[in-house]
C-alpha cells in the first residue's frame, strides 16, 4: 500500500514555510481540528539564471512554485497574483542535487524463517527507519544543495534494499522512494563483530553466490512442488523469496572497497546477469580499462585523502609511494571515469563531514571533470539511475521544487548556496548580507547630568550582524562656561549591547568618559523607528545609575571620514560569517589543501599504483634469441654448454647450439650465463588480498582464491626478481577441506586475469594434522575425525552427482537439486577435473588420506610439505602421488618433528616426483638456492635438483606441457642466471614470461631511480602546501589489509597466532 | 664414533629427550689437519697448508710445519678448512618446537628481564644442537626474547655434556628490543614525547642501579639486594655490551645517541638501515649485527634486493658488521641456524667480496661478541674449533665432513641423518 503511494504520481506537496503543522491539507489524510487554516503557498523565484539541467541555462528566468512542485520556468513569466517573489536577481538557480549513497544499519526486522546465514538478508528494507527518524545531518546536507539522499542498508554480504528520502521536515513527505536497489557486497562487514562464517572475504564471496544459487534453487523447488504435490514441501524462505523476486529485475548495488573488487564485482554480477551498479572506492583510477569495460554506472566518493604525513624525514621514510600517488591522482578520479564513458554519481559516501561536499567536487572539477558531467552525477544521474527522474534531477514543470539557489556557477569555489528548497520548503543556508542596520553610524547628543553639560558621540558599528558602541565626549560644558578640551578624547565602550528590531539597549559607565560624570553602570535605549516612507526616527534615554531618567537627542553625524572608518570596521568576517547559521557552510570557503588546488598531469599512473609500478605493459618481444648460455633444459638435452635458445610470439621454437638467427630477430648475447626455465613455486600464499583462509567451516570448498588475485602485491614483483615465474597460490591449512587454488604467472604489470595462468587445471587445499583440529569448538579434534570428515564429504559429494545425473536425465521423484558450491567442486574431484593439494605432514595421516581418496579412485594432486614422506615413500609411489616439499624446515611444531632435508632426495629416490616450494614471501625469492639442498642432503644430481623447483613442480600442477622445462612449443619462460643456477653466490639477472622480459637488472635500476625521484617530488609537494590543517586522523584499515597476506594457522610463521588477524582486525574495526 | 650413532639411532623413539650423539672427549694426542685450503680469515688463504693443534688450541699453522710426537694426521687434500662458524643471534637451546611451549623457554614474563640468564635455560640435549653444527656453526650467541629488556645472552660451543662444556662467554651482552625504547606515532610531537618518556624511564632504571650499587657497596648491611638492579652493574660499568635489536634509522640513530648519553657499549642488531647511520656508527665505533640477509624488505618501496646488498653497503660505509643468520624468530630460527653460511653467500652474491662475506660469520662475529681472543680466524693461541668442508662453505651443497671443538672431535651425526639412516633401511628391506 505504502510503496504504491509513493511511488504513483507524487500528489502536490503542501508547502511548509512556517513550519506550523498545518493538519487540514489536500496532500494528507488528516482531520481538520477547529478552523481551516490554510495559506497561500506559492512562490515565484524571479529574475535567475536556472540550469534547468546540465548544459541548459535559461537567463534571468521565472520559476512559478506551487504546492511542492514547479508549475512552470521560462523567461517573460507573468507572475500570476497572490504569488510571493523572491527576488533572485544574479542568483543561479541548480536543481536540488541528489546524494545517491548512504548507509544506516538498521535491524532485521523480519520475522519470518530467513537465510541460515545471517549475513544474507535481502529481505531487509531501510525504508521504515529511515522515514520515521529525521535525517542525520539533514542541515548539513542541504547546505550543500543536497535535497535527497539515497539510504542503504549498513552491513551484511546480502544487505537488503535501500530507500531515497528527501531533505525537509515533513515526515509524511520524507520517503520519495520506499524501494529503490538491493546492496551487496563481497567481503566481511565491518560493522559488529567478525562472525564465524563467512570470516574471509573468498568466503564473503562464495556465500553471495550460494545465497544467489540457492534463490534460484527456491524457485524450481517450489515449482516443481506446484506441480507435484506428493513431493515433500519446500522450506518457506523470506530471503530467497525476495532474491527471487528481484534477481531478474531489479538493480543490485555492489559495494567496491578498492579498484580489484570492482573488478570481481563485475565478474559474480554476470555471473547471475544481474543488472547492477558500482558503489566505488575513489581507486578506479588504478585499472580504468577494466573497470570501464565493464560498463557500469559508478557511485563515486569523493573522499579524496588527505596528505600524508612527511613531515619529519623519518614520517616521510615509511610513507610509500603508493600514498603519495594516490593523494596526488585521487581527485582524478570522477573525471578518468567521466572520461571513460560511464556515467558517475558523487556521493558524500565515505566523507567525514557532508559540509565538505561541494569544496571535493569542486576539487574534482578543477581536477578535470567537466562541469556539466559533475551536475549530471548529482542531479540527472542519479535520478534515471534511481528512477526518480519524473520527479527530481532537473528544473522543468511538474518536477519537485527541490531547488538550489547559490549567487554564482555551483562549481565555482567562491560561490555560495543560498537556499535550498526541498520539494516546495525553503530552507535559507546563507542569509543575504543582513540590510544595513539604519541606526549604524555616528549620533551627536549632549547630556546633561549634575549641571554638567557634556557633549557626546555615539557610534554605533555594526558587524557580523551585531552592534556594538562606545560614546566619546566631544567637549563637556561646565555651568560656568568655562571650556575645557581634551587632547585624547575619552571613551567608553557600550556593554550588553542588544539590537532588537524596534530598540536598542545598552549599558555604559559615565566615569570613563570623565570623572565628573556619575560612576555606575547607566542604561541606554535607544528606540528605533523606521517608518515605510520616511527616514529613521531615533529616541533615546539613558537611565543613570541613581535612576533618573535623561532623553538624549540623537542627531546623525556624516562626515567622510567617519563613515570610511565605519565601513571598514563593519566588513564581514568571511570565516565568521555564517559561523552561527550552518557550519557546512564555512568549508566552503576554507582554503583548500594543496593537492587540490596543484594540477600536475605530469604524475603517472602506475601499474600497480606504487614503487616498481609500470607505465605500459610490458612489450611483446615476437622473436628473440638468446645465444651462447649453459643452458639447463630439464628436458632430454639435459644441459648444454653455449647453447642457443630461440623464442618467437611466446612459446619457445629451439634450444640447440649455434641457432642461425631469423630476420628480425633480437639477439640477446649471453655468454658466461646460465639460462633455465622459469622457476615454479607449487606452495605460496602470495599475491592474493581474500584472506588466504576461510577457516569458518570445517570444509570451505566453495571459496576460491581466484576470486581474489592481488596483481598490485609487491612481493609478485620481489620473487620475479628472484626467477619466479609460476606460483600455486594455495588457500591456507585452517580446515580439512579447504578451498579451490589459482595457478599464476607473474606477469608484473597485467590485470588480475592476466595473471591467472589458464591452462593450469583446477586444484583444492585439503590439510590435515595439526592445523585443521586445533579449533576445539568444532568437528573435527583429531586425526581420527578429519579422516572422516574427507570420507563423509567425498560420500556426499558423489551423492550429490548422482541427484543431478538422475534430475538432468529427467527423473522427477525428488525435488530439484541445489547447486552447491561445495560439493559440486568436491564432485570435480572425483571427475578428475579438479586436483587436490593436501597440506600433511605425519605418515599415518597421509597413509590414512591416500587410502580414503583411492576408495573413491581420486589420484591426489601432490601432498604439500609432507615432511614424513620418506618414512612412506613406497606407500606414496604405489597411489602415483606426488611430493611437493620445504627443504629443510622443522621442529617449529610437534608433526615436523621428524622433518629431515634428506626428505626429498628419499623421496625422489623412491622414483616420486619432488618438488621444493615456499609457503613463504622471502623464500620464494630463491627457490633456486632451495633446489640446492636436495644435492647437499643425498645427493641428488643437480640438474635432477634443479627439477625440484622446475620441471617437477609443473608436473605437479598438470602444467608440465606448457612450462617446467626448456623445449620446443613450451612457454618461453625462463631465468637469465649471473652463474651456476643452483649456487648461493648467483644471482637472477632476467626472467622472461611468454617470451617477455618482465625483470632484469637494467630496468630494475631504472624503475628504482624513477621512483625515488618520484617520491622526492610529491613529498616536497606535500611539504609546499603548508602545514596539513585538521589533526592527524586514523585512517580506516583499508580493504586489502583487513587480511592475512600468509597462512596464519601454519605456525612457521608464528607461532599461537592462528586466525589471529582474523578475529583481532574486527576489534579495530568496530571503532 | 659414526657406528656407535647409527646404533643407537635404531633404538630411539621419535619423542627424543636426548639427543643421541656424544660430545667429544678431551684432546689428548696433537693432531694436524693438511692438505686443504686453509682459510685463516685473517690473512690470505693457505692452499695446501697445515694446522696443527694441541690441548685444543692451535699452536701451528703453516705448510711443512714441524709436528710433535704422535700427530696425529687428518688428511684434507682437496678439503677445506675454516674457523667455526659463528651465529650472533640464535635460540639455539631455549627452544625445542617453537609451537610448543612446555619446550619454549625464550620469553619471560613481562617486559623487564635483565637479569634473566639465557644460558641457564639452555639444553644441552636439544636436537638441534647437533643440526646446526653439523652445518658447520659451532658457536652461537643464544638470547632470550621479549618486547624490552630481554635478558642476558651467552656465547655458547655446540657441543658439551652441560652448559659450562659450552660456555664462552656469559653474559655476553645484556639485549634489549629498541623500539620499546622509540614508539612510533603519525603525530611527529606526540611521537618526540613519548619517546622523551621512554628514554627517561631507562635513565631512571640506570640511575637507580647506580644509586643500588653505590649503596651496595657503602652500606651493605642496610642495602636489600635487588636481583633487577644488580644485574645491570656490568652493564653501566662498561663491561657488558647492551644488544639493542633497531632496525630503522632513527631507531638505530636513537640507540647509539641513547648508548653515549649513559657512557654504554652497544651493538645494534637488525641494522636494516644502519648504512644511513654510518657517520654515527664508526664515530662512536658501534657494530652492526645484521639480523638475516634472507629477509624481505620493510617498507613496499624498497629496492627489491635492499636486504641483500645491506651487508656490501655497510662495508663500502666502513661500518664494521657481522652477518647473522635465522636469529631466534620464525620461520626458523635455531632449526634454521645450519643456513648461516648462505646468508653471508647471498651478500655475496649481491656484491659483498667473497672473503669479506666469510669474515662476517667468522672473525667479525667473534670481535663483536668479544670472543675474538678465543675463535673466529684459524691463528696461534686460539681454540681449536674448525671445520672441514669438500667444497666452499658459502655454497649449499659442500658438506662439513670433520669439525673440531677446542680440540674436541664433533660428533656430526644428528636426528637428521639418524632418520634418514632410519628409513634408508626401511627401503633396503624391501
Amino acid at each position: 500500500m505504502l510503496r504504491s503511494f509513493i511511488s504513483s504520481v507524487l500528489p502536490l506537496l503542501l508547502i511548509l514555510v512556517t513550519g506550523l503543522a498545518v493538519a487540514q491539507s489536500p496532500t494528507a489524510a488528516d482531520p481538520i481540528v477547529g478552523l481551516r487554516d490554510r495559506r497561500p503557498t506559492a512562490h515565484a523565484l524571479v529574475g535567475a539564471d536556472v540550469v534547468t539541467q546540465p548544459g541548459s541555462l535559461i537567463r534571468n528566468a521565472t520559476i512559478l512554485i506551487e504546492g511542492g512542485a514547479i508549475l512552470a520556468v521560462s523567461k517573460d513569466l507573468n507572475v500570476p497574483a497572490g504569488f510571493q517573489v523572491i527576488d533572485c536577481q544574479g542568483k543561479r538557480v541548480y536543481a536540488g542535487l541528489i546524494d545517491a549513497f548512504s548507509e544506516l544499519n538498521v535491524p532485521l526486522a523480519d520475522e519470518q524463517p530467513g537465510y541460515w546465514n545471517s549475513n544474507v538478508m535481502p529481505q531487509r528494507n531501510v525504508s521504515v527507519a529511515a522515514a520515521k527518524n529525521p535525517i542525520d545531518q539533514a542541515a548539513k546536507l542541504r547546505s550543500q544543495g543536497i535535497t535527497s539522499r539515497l539510504v542503504a542498508p549498513q552491513g551484511g554480504i546480502i544487505k537488503g534494499t535501500s530507500c531515497v528520502v528527501q531533505l525537509g521536515s515533513d515526515p509524511g513527505q520524507r520517503l520519495l522512494s520506499a524501494k529503490s536497489w538491493h546492496h551487496l557486497q563481497l567481503t566481511v562487514p565491518r560493522t559488529g563483530s567478525r562472525p564465524r562464517y563467512p570470516n574471509s572475504p573468498m568466503g564473503a564471496t562464495a556465500l553471495l553466490r550460494q545465497s544467489l544459487y540457492d534463490a534460484q534453487w527456491y524457485s524450481r523447488a517450489w515449482t516443481a512442488y506446484r506441480s507435484q504435490p506428493t513431493l515433500p514441501r519446500p522450506e518457506s524462505n523470506r530471503a530467497l523469496q525476495v532474491l527471487v523476486d528481484a534477481i531478474d529485475v531489479d538493480t543490485f548495488v555492489i559495494d567496491a572497497q578498492n579498484e580489484r573488487m570492482a573488478i570481481r564485482a563485475g565478474k559474480v554480477a554476470d555471473e547471475f546477469s544481474l543488472k547492477w551498479i558500482l558503489r566505488g572506492s575513489g581507486r578506479e583510477y588504478r585499472q580504468l580499462a577494466e573497470i570501464a569495460a565493464m560498463n557500469r554506472a559508478v557511485l563515486v566518493p569523493v573522499n579524496f585523502p588527505e596528505a600524508p604525513k612527511v613531515q619529519s624525514a623519518e614520517a616521510a621514510r615509511s610513507t610509500s609511494l603508493q600514498d603519495l600517488l594516490h593523494w596526488d591522482l585521487a581527485p582524478q578520479n570522477p573525471a578518468r571515469l567521466h572520461e571513460a564513458g560511464l556515467t558517475i554519481c558523487l556521493t558524500t559516501d565515505g566523507l567525514d563531514d557532508p559540509g565538505k561536499f561541494l569544496a571535493k567536487v569542486r576539487v574534482a572539477v578543477q581536477r578535470g571533470l567537466d562541469a556539466d558531467a559533475a551536475l549530471a552525477a548529482v542531479t540527472t544521474s542519479p535520478a534515471m539511475l534511481l528512477g526518480l527522474d519524473s520527479q527530481v534531477g532537473r528544473v522543468r514543470r511538474g518536477m519537485l521544487a527541490s531547488l538550489v539557489i547559490c549567487d554564482g556557477d555551483l562549481w565555482d569555489s567562491k560561490t555560495k548556496v543560498k537556499e535550498c528548497w526541498v520539494a516546495g520548503e525553503r530552507f535559507v543556508v546563507s542569509p543575504d548580507k543582513q540590510a544595513d542596520d539604519s541606526l549604524a553610524g555616528q549620533w551627536k547628543t549632549t547630556l546633561r547630568a549634575d549641571k554638567v553639560e557634556t557633549e557626546l558621540t555615539l557610534e554605533l558599528n555594526q558587524a557580523d550582524g551585531r552592534m556594538s558602541g562606545q560614546v566619546e565626549v566631544v567637549e563637556a560644558k561646565r555651568g560656568r562656561g568655562k571650556k575645557e578640551t581634551e587632547s585624547t578624547p575619552k571613551t567608553a565602550k557600550l556593554g550588553n549591547v542588544v539590537r532588537g528590531r524596534d530598540r536598542l539597549t545598552a549599558m555604559l559607565d559615565l566615569k570613563e568618559i570623565s570623572p565628573e560624570l556619575p560612576p555606575g553602570q547607566s542604561q541606554l535605549t535607544i528606540l528605533t523607528v523606521d517608518a515605510a516612507s520616511a527616514a529613521i526616527e531615533v529616541f533615546a534615554s539613558l537611565r543613570l545609575p541613581d535612576g533618573k531618567l535623561l532623553d538624549l537627542r540623537m542627531q546623525r553625524q556624516t562626515t567622510a571620514a567617519t563613515e570610511t572608518a565605519v565601513s571598514v570596521d563593519a566588513e564581514p568576517d568571511e570565516s565568521k560569517e555564517d559561523g552561527q547559521s550552518d557550519e557546512a557552510e564555512k568549508d566552503q570557503s576554507e582554503p583548500q589543501s594543496i593537492a587540490e588546488v596543484d594540477v600536475n598531469p605530469s604524475t603517472p599512473t602506475l601499474i600497480p599504483l606504487g614503487a616498481y609500478g609500470l607505465t605500459e605493459r610490458v612489450s611483446d618481444q615476437p622473436t628473440v634469441l638468446f645465444r651462447g648460455a649453459t643452458v639447463w633444459t630439464c628436458d632430454q638435452q639435459g644441459k648444454l654448454e653455449e647453447a642457443d635458445v630461440l623464442v618467437r610470439d611466446g612459446k619457445i621454437v629451439a634450444v640447440a647450439p649455434s641457432i642461425e638467427a631469423p630476420k628480425g630477430c633480437q639477439v640477446i648475447d649471453v655468454y658466461g650465463k646460465h639460462i633455465t626455465p622459469g622457476l615454479i613455486d607449487c606452495h605460496s600464499h602470495m599475491g592474493t588480498d581474500g584472506g588466504v583462509n576461510e577457516s569458518g567451516q570445517a570444509v570451505t570448498a566453495e571459496v576460491r582464491i581466484g576470486d581474489f588475485i592481488d596483481n598490485t602485491d609487491i612481493q609478485i614483483f620481489r620473487q620475479l626478481a628472484g626467477g619466479l615465474t609460476t606460483s600455486n597460490i594455495l588457500h591456507g591449512s585452517a580446515n580439512p577441506i579447504g578451498g579451490q587454488n589459482q595457478v599464476v604467472k607473474l606477469r608484473w604489470g597485467e590485470t588480475m586475469d592476466g595473471l591467472r595462468m589458464r591452462e593450469a587445471p583446477a586444484g583444492i587445499k585439503f590439510a590435515l594434522g595439526e592445523n585443521v583440529k586445533r579449533s576445539q569448538s568444532r568437528y573435527p579434534n583429531t586425526r581420527m575425525g578429519v579422516e572422516q570428515v574427507i570420507r563423509d564429504q567425498l560420500l556426499a559429494a558423489r551423492e550429490y552427482q548422482t541427484h543431478w545425473r538422475n534430475w538432468e536425465q529427467g527423473s522427477r521423484d525428488r525435488l530439484p537439486p541445489r547447486v552447491d558450491l561445495q560439493l559440486q567442486a568436491l564432485a570435480e574431484v572425483q571427475r578428475g577435473e579438479r586436483w587436490i593439494h593436501c597440506h600433511s605432514y605425519r605418515q599415518d595421516e597421509i597413509v590414512a588420506t591416500l587410502s580414503v581418496l583411492e576408495e573413491f579412485g581420486v589420484q591426489i594432486g601432490t601432498l604439500q610439505h609432507i615432511l614424513e614422506g620418506y618414512k612412506i615413500a613406497d606407500r606414496m609411489a604405489k597411489h602415483g602421488a606426488m611430493a611437493s616439499a620445504f627443504s629443510d624446515w622443522w621442529a617449529y611444531k610437534f608433526e615436523v618433528y621428524d622433518a629431515i632435508p634428506y626428505n626429498g632426495a628419499v623421496m625422489h629416490d623412491q622414483g616420486i616426483v619432488v618438488s621444493f616450494n615456499s609457503d613463504d614471501r622471502e623464500l620464494a625469492r630463491h627457490l633456486n638456492t632451495e633446489a640446492a639442498k636436495a644435492t647437499k642432503y643425498g645427493a641428488v644430481p643437480e640438474e635432477e635438483a634443479l627439477k625440484f623447483v622446475t620441471l617437477n613442480p609443473a608436473k605437479q600442477l598438470r602444467i608440465d606441457q606448457y612450462v617446467g622445462s626448456l623445449a620446443p612449443g613450451k612457454h618461453a619462460d625462463l631465468v637469465i642466471w649471473s652463474g651456476r643456477p643452483l649456487s648461493t653466490l648467483t644471482r637472477c639477472e632476467q626472467t622472461w614470461i611468454d617470451g617477455k622480459k618482465y625483470f632484469d637488472l637494467e630496468k630494475e635500476r631504472q624503475l628504482r631511480d624513477r621512483d625515488a625521484d618520484l617520491k622526492a617530488r610529491l613529498i616536497q609537494k606535500v611539504l609546499n602546501g603548508g602545514p596539513p590543517t585538521g589533526k592527524p586522523k586514523r585512517d580506516k584499515v583499508a580493504e586489502e589489509d583487513r587480511w592475512d597476506r600468509f597462512d596464519a594457522f601454519c605456525t612457521a610463521h608464528g607461532s599461537g597466532q592462528a586466525g589471529k588477524k582474523q578475529l583481532e582486525t574486527s576489534k579495530k574495526e568496530a571503532k | 664414533m659414526r657406528l656407535v650413532t647409527s646404533l643407537l639411532g635404531l633404538f630411539t623413539v621419535s619423542i627424543a629427550v636426548a639427543h643421541d650423539q656424544i660430545p667429544g672427549a678431551p684432546q689428548t694426542v696433537p693432531i694436524v689437519i693438511e692438505g686443504g685450503t686453509i682459510h685463516i680469515i685473517d690473512g690470505p688463504d693457505i692452499e695446501n697448508g697445515q694446522v696443527l693443534f694441541e690441548n685444543g688450541k692451535i699452536t701451528a699453522v703453516g705448510k711443512r710445519l714441524q709436528l710433535p710426537d704422535r700427530t696425529l694426521q687428518v688428511n684434507a687434500s682437496g678439503k677445506h678448512v675454516y674457523p667455526g662458524l659463528i651465529e650472533c643471534m640464535t635460540d639455539i637451546g631455549l627452544r625445542e618446537i617453537s609451537a610448543v611451549d612446555e619446550t619454549d623457554d625464550r620469553t619471560e614474563y613481562g617486559n623487564f628481564n635483565p637479569n634473566a640468564r639465557s644460558w641457564v635455560a639452555v639444553n644441552p640435549d636439544s636436537e638441534l644442537i647437533p643440526v646446526a653444527r653439523a652445518g658447520g656453526v659451532l658457536v652461537g650467541m643464544t638470547a632470550p626474547r621479549g618486547r624490552y629488556l630481554r635478558g642476558q645472552s651467552a656465547v655458547l660451543y655446540l657441543d658439551g655434556w652441560t652448559v659450562s662444556d659450552m660456555a664462552l662467554r656469559a653474559p655476553a651482552a645484556l639485549c634489549v628490543d629498541w623500539s620499546y625504547l622509540h614508539p612510533r606515532s603519525s603525530d611527529d610531537k606526540k611521537q618526540a614525547e613519548q619517546r622523551a618518556a621512554k628514554w627517561k624511564e631507562l635513565d631512571e632504571l640506570l640511575e637507580q642501579a647506580r644509586l643500588y650499587r653505590d649503596a651496595r657497596h657503602d652500606r651493605p648491611e642496610q642495602t636489600e639486594v635487588n636481583v633487577r638492579l644488580e644485574s645491570l652493574l656490568p652493564l653501566i660499568d662498561g663491561q657488558l655490551p647492551l644488544l639493542a635489536a633497531a632496525d630503522s634509522q632513527s631507531a638505530i640513530e636513537s640507540a647509539v645517541a641513547y648508548a653515549q648519553t649513559q657512557d654504554l657499549k652497544l651493538i645494534v642488531y637488525g641494522g636494516y638501515e644502519a648504512d644511513a647511520c654510518a657517520a654515527l656508527l664508526k664515530r662512536f665505533k658501534v657494530p652492526v649485527i645484521v639480523a638475516g640477509v634472507y629477509r624481505l624488505p620493510r617498507y613496499r618501496d624498497d629496492p627489491y634486493d635492499a636486504s641483500y646488498t645491506l651487508p656490501e653497503r655497510l662495508r663500502q660505509a666502513g661500518v664494521s658488521f657481522a652477518i647473522g643468520g635465522s636469529g631466534t624468530v620464525s620461520p626458523g630460527g635455531a632449526a634454521a641456524m645450519r643456513n648461516l653460511p648462505y646468508h653471508a653467500a647471498c651478500a655475496a652474491a649481491y656484491g659483498l667480496p667473497h672473503d669479506e662475506a666469510l669474515r662476517s660469520i667468522t672473525l667479525s662475529a667473534a670481535e663483536i661478541l668479544g670472543v675474538e681472543d678465543r675463535i673466529g680466524s684459524i691463528k696461534v693461541g686460539k681454540d681449536a674449533s674448525l671445520i672441514i668442508t669438500d667444497g666452499d662453505i658459502l655454497e649449499t651443497e659442500s658438506h662439513v665432513t670433520d669439525a673440531y671443538i677446542q680440540g674436541r672431535v664433533v660428533d656430526l651425526g644428528s636426528r637428521h641423518k639418524m632418520l634418514y639412516e632410519k628409513y634408508q633401511r626401511k627401503y633396503r628391506q624391501r
